[in-house]
């Protein structure tokens, strides 16, 4: 086994000379790439969906069940159906990414719709406000912070599921790394993936967290 | 048009029914209320206060009888009713200014124009230099301000106020008592407030509906003719405290104080 000196001194290498295709920053861009698509649809979707089923009791009904019997099964357990669906491509790491991201992204949006204090709606709608202005400008600002927390969760776990999607036959990214390493043995070569995934991850979560400062200002979460 | 009617209620009964629990709150309300009036509703604790208002903001259907506001049946809530709550209710992601302006705003009122009435409104209430703070920052009678601002602003034939001050320290409710009266004196509405503090209702009340124990309905109506402002502590203001606290507590059978 390669010792701690040892592994610092190889990523230091990676930075500057390829390992397979690219060198580590490749690898990272590769993954980080992948990952901002998957997030970004898991997201779009995540919020559309869980708004919907928050509001709407007959989306809820229709919804809920299946969605809450999919939602325990792990990115991982996608793959042999990913390849059967969508190939060895990158729809299909992608796709892996998406499922990493997508259930915490409703879940949340959901909770912070039926959270929303029915006196601020009577009070808009005394206001003048018509349903679609009560839920542009009340439900949805009401719930911002939920699903941003549940934005930020997802953040997570999309990153974490590159392993997963790039178990699907890639060339490049952290995940790779670590796979071709285990299948040669290199210690150093999975670390080389293992801490970037750490590193990356970390950032991510603080950047999102600087955003939701930004943003929720007048809410005491951020504060 | 002076002594035009603005809310009428006939008959109006409200009763709750969770599972197979009917709880009966309202029962044969009658009432009306004139223009400009200052109408304070007195109960105690659990007397149906707040549904009544509810009911006639519309936000809760009535189950029997008939809400007309305006010449208009209540069917749900619509922006000729104005509502300061018990607790703050102001949209917490706006300022000052967002939360004031939020009903012309949905109104379609162009910027400009709701912009100067929101102005003014904040300036009424003694917010000036807090337009743009959110209202986590605000304390509780500055939060109450801004819901008075707010529903002022949207310029509503009847203003309901549901005990805006019963969450107040004694020092601020006086304080916003005092306010309250001098924006009255400034912007004649009609307003019906809810209470169950006596003082409060001589204070700021052309005239006090005494609510019963449930089902509730009005049992009695006090004509407050005294000079405003008033004071606390003048004989006739605590002879006629002392009147309506006397029916109170004959009318409850025991209550403490």
């Amino acid at each position: 086994m390669a010792g701690p000196e040892e592994v610092f001194a190889l990523i230091c290498k990676y930075f500057i000379e390829p390992v397979g295709r690219t060198t580590l920053f490749g690898h990272i861009g590769a993954s980080l790439g992948r990952v901002l698509i998957g997030y970004s649809i898991a997201s779009l979707a995540g919020v559309t969906l869980g708004l919907a089923m928050g509001y709407s009791k007959t989306v809820r009904a229709i919804a809920a069940p299946l969605f809450n019997i999919v939602r325990p099964i792990p990115a991982v357990a996608w793959i042999p159906m990913t390849i059967l669906w969508l190939g060895i491509g990158e729809a299909a790491k992608i796709f892996i990414i998406f499922i990493g991201g997508f259930a915490n992204t409703v879940i949340n949006s959901m909770s912070g719709v039926r959270t929303v204090d029915p006196v601020l709606i009577g009070a808009a709608q005394l206001l003048g406000a018509s349903k679609w202005q009560t839920f542009r400008r009340v439900i949805l600002p009401s719930s911002f912070p939920y699903v941003f927390a549940g934005l930020q969760i997802s953040l997570s776990g999309s990153w974490m599921s590159v392993l997963a999607a790039e178990m699907v036959s890639s060339h490049e990214g952290v995940g790779w790394l670590i796979i071709t390493g285990m299948n040669n043995a290199n210690t150093a070569q999975i670390m080389a993936g293992m801490i970037p995934i750490g590193v990356v991850g970390f950032i991510l979560v603080s950047l999102m967290r600087w955003i939701e400062k930004k943003l929720c200002a007048w809410n005491d979460r951020s504060r | 048009m002076e002594n035009r009617i603005v809310v009428k209620c006939k008959n109006v009964g409200k009763t709750f029914i969770q599972g197979k629990e009917e709880n009966e709150v309202l029962k044969g309300v009658n009432l009306a209320i004139k223009e400009e009036e200052f109408v304070v509703l007195f109960g105690l604790a659990e007397t149906g206060k707040t549904t009544l208002l509810n009911l006639i903001a519309g936000l809760e259907p009535v189950t029997e009888g008939t809400i007309e506001v305006n010449d208009e049946i209540v069917d749900g809530p619509k922006p000729n009713r104005g509502m300061v709550y018990q607790t703050t209710s102001l949209f917490p992601w706006l300022t000052v200014l967002g939360n004031v302006e939020f009903g012309p705003a949905v109104q379609g009122i162009k910027k400009t124009e709701r912009r100067k009435k929101a102005q003014y409104y904040i300036d009424l209430v003694g917010l000036s230099g807090f337009e743009k703070t959110y209202p986590i920052k605000l304390s509780g009678g500055m939060k109450q301000r801004v819901g008075i601002a707010r529903a002022y602003c949207n310029e509503p034939k009847v203003i309901l106020m549901d005990e805006p001050f019963g969450h107040l320290d004694a020092q601020t409710r006086y304080l916003m008592e005092e306010e309250i009266e001098r924006i009255c004196a400034k912007e004649k509405r009609t307003v019906i407030f809810v209470t169950n503090n006596i003082e409060e209702a001589v204070y700021l009340a052309d005239r006090i509906l005494v609510l019963s124990d449930k089902p509730s309905h009005i049992v009695k109506e006090y004509q407050i003719d005294l000079p405003r402002p008033r004071n606390i502590t003048a004989k006739e203001f605590l002879r006629l405290r002392k009147e309506i606290t006397d029916f109170v507590e004959r009318s409850a059978g025991e209550v403490d104080g």
